[in-house]
């Protein structure tokens, strides 16, 4: 046997200190382990244990062409600790009190820099870093040397969001000699300005400003989706946010090696509209002037795709900035297009008229007298509303429509009856929501028959005693234009994923067929004579396009009591080619002040603008011509008879 | 005898406990390295991710910037500011053509050609061969 290398004492010294010292690891395990190990386990949970969200990027909303019409993107919030500030000086000044004062007077230059950078005045941001307190319970007094009622103010806010570029040249500010490289500089000359603090949110921007301020909508400083778009379909943008159990070291800094569990965020989809921006801008622009020229109470142009009722542009005036929303009132972020209700006047007439002829109750051919200044119906002697331009000789549908004869109009509607012409306004779609979907929508008012005065049968035909919204007149102007169908006006061609592929894509939508199209095809023949020589819109024709369209103006209800003689809603609808119709185009200006003895009416302010309108947007969307031999119908010939 | 014995049973005991503890402190320190490197990949992963979101906020802001500039506004500004006075074709502009855009291009340059050939004193075409260089 062996006799060993160690002597036995040796040999128990050093087994009793390795087990000593086993030992005591082992003790110091039972205690943390088994006596403190609810504490312990507690304290550990709540300092490493952190569950951290990951934020889902919102989707974008993008124009028919693709173009960006709302994102997101960071912005980094700034903000000035000068206590933090305060103590890196001391702390200079005690450990390197030989380079201190220089360090400082770098730091100045570095504040100086970034003062340009962010553009604030210098003395402004010097102003920030002067150190102050703030009054605060005693109880709550927990988080500096003294608990005295005051704690020390440590943000103070310098920027609301500076873009990451200029972030990034911020982090690069360099305060040494000119001419050194960065890299070669000594840490304290260079970088951000010290006690400078920055936070990194998320926000909405949208790039074209104002431009369908309406159809977009806007999200708000907190987040959440508020009007348009940006809420209609905030399902399809918001995405899901996900979270990420991990732990956290003594500077609350992840500890990636612990990372646990993941639900990864799920970022929203893109909507994609139908709305073109060119278009749309053709029309804010068309506002614009009109606003300048006749400073109108409000105003709205649609224009929308003739074939499938998706809108290409939808403005409205006033309007407002998304960006900055809070700085608009709530009367500029109005969507008048579907949230504002007025009188149609005659635009409406063609409701009557189509539904008559759809019914057989007037045939093209049958004549009015409209020289009457009242008729019998239904044993009560109505008194009709004076035409503007009386004709005294029999008239036709034809002629009725392109005069405006407002006793022509009342005269078909008393074929169709109370009911009749109740039901017609509702087969176009007056007094319920066209499905638009989002602006907080109105259903405008036509009462039920058993409401009516004696007066309403010939005030309705004419467009009164009936609240409609711009909408409304342009879907049912619509009806001709799609042969007879109501589309609803849509708005979202599809919505795509973050890998740009489809997911829903939405196509042409009938709500019902309110006219045959044979009565629509009579329809645009009376509808073209409007815009034709002898009609009220003679300034809406365009050479070598044929136009069809109606007028209206309606006097304003003033504190829905009486009618104003001298406010007035002027209004245009129409489409075009009228035998082969791509777009249908409505403009409505309520109000409009004219110079001198101009009157507002429909034709005066709203027809330019239509014709202003089409005539651009003719080349840019590449609108052929229809000539008379393509033309599946036979353009009436003008001229009174 | 015994205390031999002793000792070298002391001394076997003493090896097998120190060879425990070295590999045992192996198996430890590989445990810890092991830690380490899944700390230090971790990290590095973690900075990637970090990268990539700069990136992506990045991309975002260039983005934003892109739609900014090719607004219909910022466009018809840019044009005013440079002068370059681009302006929308209008309808009255343009020719409407019912037949290929190619064949009547075509036709458009050949009527010219012939009537060069015919200004240059020679009312009849000619068509120059060209000499491949084949034997």
């Amino acid at each position: 046997m062996s006799k060993g290398f160690a002597s036995s004492r040796r040999l128990a010294a050093l087994a009793t200190g390795i087990f000593l010292c086993f030992g005591a690891i082992g003790l110091r395990l039972v205690q943390l382990h088994v006596l403190d190990r609810d504490q312990m386990l507690a304290h550990a949970v709540k300092v490493r244990d952190s569950t951290i969200p990951l934020a889902a990027k919102r989707g974008d909303i993008l124009d028919a062409r693709g173009d960006i019409l709302a994102t997101s993107r960071s912005l980094v919030e700034l903000a000035i600790d000068p206590w933090d500030f305060v103590d890196y000086a001391d702390y200079l000044r005690e450990t390197r009190p030989a380079e201190a004062e220089a360090i400082l007077t770098a730091e100045q230059h570095k504040r100086f820099k970034l003062a340009e950078l962010i553009g604030v005045p210098y003395a402004q941001i010097e102003e920030l870093y002067v150190p102050g307190y703030r009054e605060v319970d005693l109880e709550k007094d927990l988080y500096d040397d003294a608990r005295d009622g005051r704690t020390k103010i440590r943000w103070v806010k310098l920027h609301a969001g500076v873009e990451e570029s200029v972030y990034e040249q911020i982090q690069h500010i360099a305060a040494g000699p000119s001419g050194e490289a960065y890299d070669a500089l000594p840490k304290a000359y260079r970088g951000a300005p010290r006690g400078l603090a920055a936070n990194r949110a998320y926000y909405r921007t949208y790039p074209r400003d104002q431009l369908a301020a309406h159809v977009v909508g806007f999200v708000n400083k907190e987040g959440v989706a508020s009007d348009g778009m940006e809420l209609f379909a905030d399902e399809y943008l918001h995405g899901y946010d996900g979270w990420r159990e991990s732990e956290r070291d003594g500077r609350r800094r992840e500890l990636a090696e612990y990372r646990r569990r993941e639900a990864p965020a799920v970022d929203g989809w893109d909507v994609v509209l139908s709305i073109d921006s060119v278009v749309q801008h053709t029309i804010e622009l068309e506002l614009l002037d009109i606003a300048t020229q006749y400073q109108p109470d409000r105003a709205v142009i649609l224009v929308t795709d003739a074939r499938d009722g998706f809108l290409l542009g939808l403005a409205n005036y006033p309007t407002f900035d998304p960006n900055r929303f809070n700085e608009s009132s709530a009367e500029e972020r109005r969507n008048a297009a579907v949230a504002y209700e007025y009188d149609p006047g005659s635009t409406f007439k063609v409701v009557p008229a189509a539904m008559a002829l759809e019914t057989g109750a007037i045939t093209p051919s049958m004549r009015f007298d409209v020289s009457l200044t009242s008729i019998n119906y239904q044993g009560i002697n109505r008194t009709f509303i004076k035409d503007d331009h009386p004709i005294l000789y029999p008239v036709t549908v034809h002629d009725i429509i392109s005069h405006s004869s407002n006793v022509g109009a009342a005269q078909i509607a008393m074929r169709l009856g109370d009911q009749g012409l109740f039901d017609a306004a509702h087969a176009f779609g007056m007094g319920e929501k066209s499905g638009f979907g989002f602006g907080g929508e109105i259903a405008g008012l036509i009462n039920p028959p058993s409401k009516w005065s004696a007066p309403d049968i010939t005030r309705i035909p004419a467009g009164y005693s009936i609240s409609v919204t711009p909408m409304q007149i342009h879907q049912a102007m619509g009806v001709f234009a799609a042969g007879g169908e109501l589309l609803r006006p849509q708005i979202i061609r599809e919505v795509r994923d973050r890998e740009g592929k489809t997911v829903f894509a939405f196509g042409r939508e009938a709500r019902r067929r309110v006219v045959s199209p044979t009565v629509a095809d009579e329809m645009r023949r009376i509808l073209m004579r409007v815009a034709s020589r002898d009609g009220t819109a003679r300034a809406a024709a365009i050479d070598g396009y044929q136009i069809a369209g109606k007028t209206g103006t309606a006097q304003k209800l003033i504190e829905k009591r009486y009618y104003s003689k001298t406010q007035h809603v002027g209004s245009f609808s129409g489409f075009f080619p009228a035998t082969d119709p791509r777009l249908v185009i409505t403009v409505i200006i309520d109000n409009a002040h004219l110079d001198g003895n101009r009157r507002n009416y429909g034709a005066a302010v709203a027809v330019p603008t239509f014709q202003r309108i089409a005539a651009r947007l003719i080349p840019y969307l590449d609108i052929k011509p229809v000539t008379a031999s393509s033309s599946p119908l036979l353009a009436m010939e003008g001229g009174r008879r | 005898m015994k205390k031999s014995n002793a000792h070298a049973v002391l001394n076997q005991l003493l090896i097998h406990a120190l060879v425990l503890i070295c590999v045992g402190g192996t198996v430890g320190l590989s445990r810890v390295y092991l830690r380490h490197r899944i700390a230090v990949t971790a990290n590095a992963t973690k900075g990637f991710e970090y990268e990539l979101a700069q990136v992506e906020r990045d991309l975002a802001e260039v983005n934003t910037q892109i739609a900014r500039e090719r607004s219909p506004a910022a466009l018809e500004h840019k044009n005013a500011q440079f002068r370059l006075l681009l302006a929308q074709p209008t309808e009255a502009q343009i020719l409407r053509i019912d037949e290929s855009p190619e064949d009547r291009l075509a036709a458009k340059r050949n009527i010219q050609r012939f009537a060069t050939e015919a200004a240059g004193g020679s009312a009849a075409v000619r068509f120059q061969v060209v000499d491949l260089g084949r034997p």
